[in-house]
């Protein structure tokens, strides 16, 4: 017969000569190969090697696998056997203590889970994006008193991500490196409106229509490429979709916004919730170029994002130098203006950049999580290491007959390894319970969604498992080996009675455990402060009772303003009210602003812009440091008067604000006199200090709220009123109002989110920490129980017992403190760096906090040492 | 009972290998049982049955001379020795005594029945 060229896989011929009998190989292979031939005739050699790999799979029985050589592995395998009944047995008969260290390890691995799902989710922000690598964004100077170096790059952190819209064609006109470039606005509030529906949709921004060219984001329906190329499209989120539409179809559906454009729907979408940026609807830019055409030609009107994509193999570095020439070549008017690029890599976490496009996270807090995870599964791993060498004395007798029958120290040391494993394992199936059902409290509590789907895939579980084996070793490998130590002949003799082994080590590792306790107590103690001292901070204005109405952009209300003011104004509960483009808060924008000089010359810097009425300053109680306020009584203000901050007329060169009254301004074609400054007030969260900000006097058209100065006893019953109120005057418009301090405390709410994460992963890492001390308050007052009853006869107060039980712990704490506190204070003043308004860390913060972790140390001693102090002596003494 | 004792998958082996006299290989056996029995038979469960069937000294086992087709390994040819032919006359006279033993009456209710 002809040699077929089918072949069995190798592979498995060798795994059947491994396990197979030698004596019989040779007939069996045979048997197979001539099958084997036969079946790839009849039914094809892929079908015929899958019988193959079955049949050798089904040949791997008793009676056919070989007799391995020797005795030992068949030992091994007895020998596992037993460990594992033993440590089962062990587990079983102390459940107190495997209760503790199962529960330590089970809420230190929970923790550890969940930290990592959280920073797994920071860290894979934009991620996926396919040309996530080069992707990048223009960074935006716009003329202020930073020197411009003479290679033109500034630090990112002088730079903002906001910027002008022409620069966007410039760019991919200049570099042939760029491939697609795509921008976008900042997010405004449009009134929304189909079939009936009407809500105001918050977060609506204009945008390219070359988006899908960069972003991945997830398509539902429509076609990207042509969504946004016409002018009146929209495309909108999965969840505006159901809102509107339910089970409708809206693609080429037609939504009325605010009660006077028609936007055609062309596309559905979801930007995965690892974005830095995401709107509820994008409009095309066609749209707004039709309503504003001079702002597509503007190098100083800043209101776009621009983003763009380089081919592969393109070096930004050597873009970036051309930076310089690529500006004069374009027709930029703007002094002082320049440019940088950022990779879309640092856009979320590593960005210095200012006026982000959402919110951005922050690389210290993801290191400051990592720690407290690994504190909590240290702190567990502690726990085990004491418990289990406290304890040795129970199981020295079984360590000596073992050593007597025969037992090396290594198979010793094994044993308790495999003790340790089972025990690991347990917690870990324990935490991973524990992970599950506190995993959606976790995305309530950060309020982002952490999708599991990343920690589910194969590789990360055989990591999960090996880490799982490398805890049980870390936390079995001391044990062990102290465990396995001791001497047989001083054991069974009865001389080995106690055991002052390894008490130093226990010793330091209970410092170690306080001393990380105390740190995470004064950690979130400061943090609590800090929260605390920024939402009483004196901003420089007052929004007490400030209710804010928001009319977006509704032209229908403009027209009417003063009447609206009018009529708002006169229910008794209204003290004042003062219409504005922004509240504190709220987002503003920057402009292109000069202020001549001592000398005459013209100063330019792009300070932020708040437009407001004459009623503004008033009604926020805002100090005016020099000059005066907007009023109806100057009729001119509306066209030739100004209003700056300290900070402003600073940078335009005027220490003393005095000196900068009634000199030139220009600003968005605007010139006149500046008529007064006004106290730095914190306009921005206390992240930052007060930066530079133009106070411009608004027109009616360029006010999107107003604020209301309530005084009342019912704010139920006031707000009603005003709705009522509103409803006769607007009543197209829904009654959207807050009040201005939720508004303005919005900006702390990361900050408040670190607190809460970072407090509640401090609190398990504590309650693990007094697991492992009750533990060793359970195992020292056991072994003094004879101590105690004899104290007890001879007439030892309660107290005085108490206080015996607990005195070498309090010295512990002492020296545990000496460490953790110059540790926490260096921890705790670089977390307050990251504002620019910070508590001073007082000694009290401190004080509270050793005092709290002594307290709640001695309650959780006293759980045991009271009862133990209680205890009738006669039980203890009695020896029968 | 005691004397022979032989499991059914057993007894067909033993019976197969005396079909093939002089030709009884793992294969041949296999693809025989396969045939007539119409039931599927792997390599590994039917040289577990060999092996108990020779350690029970029913089959005796030679090694073929080896050709090219299989790879070059030879054949292991089985046949029945005494106690092997013994132990399936046994198994059979059970079986007649048994079925002999059957009242008329239960045969015959079935056919009514059915």
């Amino acid at each position: 017969m002809s040699h077929s060229s089918a072949q069995p896989p190798k592979l498995v011929l060798r795994f059947f000569k491994w396990f197979c009998d030698p004596g019989i190989h040779r007939y069996l292979e045979g048997d197979l190969l001539e099958l084997f031939e036969a079946n790839s005739q009849q039914k094809g050699v892929k079908k015929a090697q899958w019988v193959f790999v079955w049949e050798v799979i089904r040949l791997f029985r008793p009676g056919i696998i070989k007799n391995f050589e020797g005795t030992q592995k068949l030992n091994y395998y007895g020998m596992f056997k037993n460990y594992f009944k033993v440590s089962m047995r062990n587990i079983l008969r102390n459940k107190t203590f495997s209760a503790l260290n199962v529960t330590g390890l089970g809420v230190g691995i929970a923790s550890c889970l969940l930290i990592m799902i959280y920073v797994h989710n920071e860290l894979s922000y934009d991620t996926y994006n396919a040309k996530y690598d080069r992707t990048f964004r223009i960074l935006h100077n716009f003329g202020s008193d930073v020197e411009i170096p003479a290679d033109g790059l500034l630090p990112a952190s002088e730079l903002q991500v906001w910027g002008n819209a022409p620069i966007a064609q410039a760019l991919k006109d200049y570099f042939p490196e760029v491939e697609h470039v795509f921008r976008f606005t900042t997010s405004n509030s449009f009134l929304l409106e189909y079939n009936g529906r009407r809500f105001q949709e918050e977060g609506i921004a204009f945008g390219d229509s070359t988006f899908y060219q960069i972003f991945d984001w997830k398509w539902i329906a429509g076609n990207p490429a042509v969504a946004l190329t016409r002018p009146n499209t929209i495309i909108i989120s999965q969840s505006v979709a159901e809102k509107y539409f339910g089970d409708e179809n809206p693609i080429g559906k037609v939504m009325l916004a605010d009660s006077q454009e028609d936007y055609e729907v062309t596309g559905v979408y979801e930007i995965p919730p690892n974005s830095h940026f995401d709107f509820n609807a994008l409009v095309s830019m066609k749209t707004f170029i039709g309503y504003r055409p001079i702002i597509f030609e503007s190098w100083g009107y800043v209101d776009f994002y621009t983003y763009f994509t380089v081919g592969d193999n393109v070096d930004i570095k050597t873009m970036e130098a051309r930076i310089p020439d690529f500006l004069s070549n374009t027709d930029n008017d703007q002094e002082a203006y320049t440019i940088g690029f950022e990779p879309l890599a640092d856009a979320y976490l590593y960005s210095e950049a200012r006026r982000q496009p959402g919110p951005t996270g922050n690389e210290d807090n993801i290191y400051i999580f990592i720690s407290v995870a690994a504190f909590v599964l240290l702190i567990a791993c502690i726990n085990f290491m004491n418990l289990s060498t406290a304890r040795s004395m129970e199981r020295a007798k079984e360590v000596a007959i073992r050593k007597t029958i025969g037992s090396g120290r290594g198979s010793l040391i094994f044993q308790f390894l495999v003790e340790s494993q089972v025990l690991t394992f347990l917690s870990a199936v324990i935490g991973v319970l524990l992970f599950w059902i506190s995993h959606p409290q976790l995305e309530i509590l950060v309020d982002k969604r952490l999708p599991l789907d990343w920690l589910l895939t194969a590789g990360n579980l055989a990591i999960g498992m090996s880490l799982v084996l490398l805890l049980g070793l870390v936390a079995g490998v001391y044990p062990a080996f102290v465990l396995s130590k001791f001497k047989a002949v001083k054991v069974l003799k009865g001389a080995f009675k106690n055991s002052k082994d390894g008490i130093w080590l226990r010793r330091s590792l209970v410092i170690v455990q306080y001393a990380l306790s105390i740190v995470l107590i004064v950690g979130t103690a400061v943090v609590f402060d800090q929260l605390q001292y920024l939402r009483q901070f004196d901003k420089g204005f007052d929004n007490e009772q400030m209710l804010v109405i928001d009319y977006g952009w509704d032209g229908k209300v403009q027209r009417k303003l003063e009447a609206v003011k009018a009529e708002l104004g006169q229910h008794s509960a209204v003290e004042s009210i003062a219409a504005s483009r922004a509240t504190p808060g709220d987002f503003f924008p920057n402009g292109g602003t000069a202020v001549k000089d001592k000398n005459g010359e013209w100063i330019w810097t792009s300070p932020g812009v708040y437009e407001i009425d004459e009623d503004f300053i008033p009604t926020y109680g805002m100090e005016m440091v020099t000059g005066r306020h907007y009023s109806s009584d100057h009729p001119g203000d509306s066209a030739y008067s100004m209003i700056l901050n300290e900070a402003a007329a600073r940078e335009f060169g005027y220490t003393n604000p005095l000196d900068i009254i009634g000199k030139d301004f220009m600003q968005w074609g605007r010139e006149g006199k500046v008529i007064g400054v006004v106290k730095d007030f914190n306009y921005v969260s206390l992240h930052q200090g007060v930066e530079p900000l133009a106070l411009r006097y608004s027109t009616r058209w360029s006010t999107t709220k107003l604020s209301l100065r309530l005084k009342s006893d019912n704010y139920t019953q006031t707000l009603t009123e005003l709705e009522n109120i509103w409803m006769t005057l607007a009543p197209h418009r829904p009654f959207i109002a807050q009040f201005s301090n939720d508004n303005f405390n919005r900006q702390y709410e990361t900050d408040a989110r670190f607190g809460n994460v970072f407090s509640i992963f401090s609190g398990l890492a504590i309650f693990v920490a007094c697991l492992g001390l009750f533990g060793l308050t359970i195992y020292s007052t056991t072994q003094r129980q004879k101590e105690i009853g004899v104290r007890k006869v001879l007439g030892a107060s309660m107290q005085s017992l108490v206080t015996m039980l607990s005195k070498d712990f309090i010295k512990l704490f002492l020296i545990a403190m000496v460490f953790a506190l110059p540790v926490a204070w260096y921890f705790m003043n670089t977390w307050l760096e990251g504002f620019a308004y910070r508590i001073d860390m007082s000694w009290q913060v401190f004080a509270i906090a050793a005092v709290g972790t002594l307290v709640i140390s001695l309650l959780t001693m006293s759980f045991k040492t009271v009862s133990a102090a209680l205890a009738n002596p006669v039980e203890s003494l009695r020896d029968e | 009972m005691g004397k022979y004792q032989l499991g059914e998958f057993e007894e067909i082996v033993l019976l197969t290998v005396g079909v093939l006299y002089g030709e009884a290989y793992g294969v041949s056996i296999k693809l025989s049982i396969e045939e007539k029995l119409n039931r599927k038979v792997s390599v590994g469960a039917l040289q577990s049955a060999l092996k108990r069937l020779e350690e029970k000294g029913y089959l005796t086992s030679k090694e073929g001379e080896s050709t090219s087709e299989r790879g070059g390994r030879p054949k292991l040819y089985f046949t029945l020795t005494p106690a092997g032919k013994d132990a399936i006359e046994y198994a059979r006279e059970v079986r007649n005594q048994l079925y002999n033993q059957i009242p008329k009456v239960a045969l015959d209710l079935k056919l009514v029945t059915a």
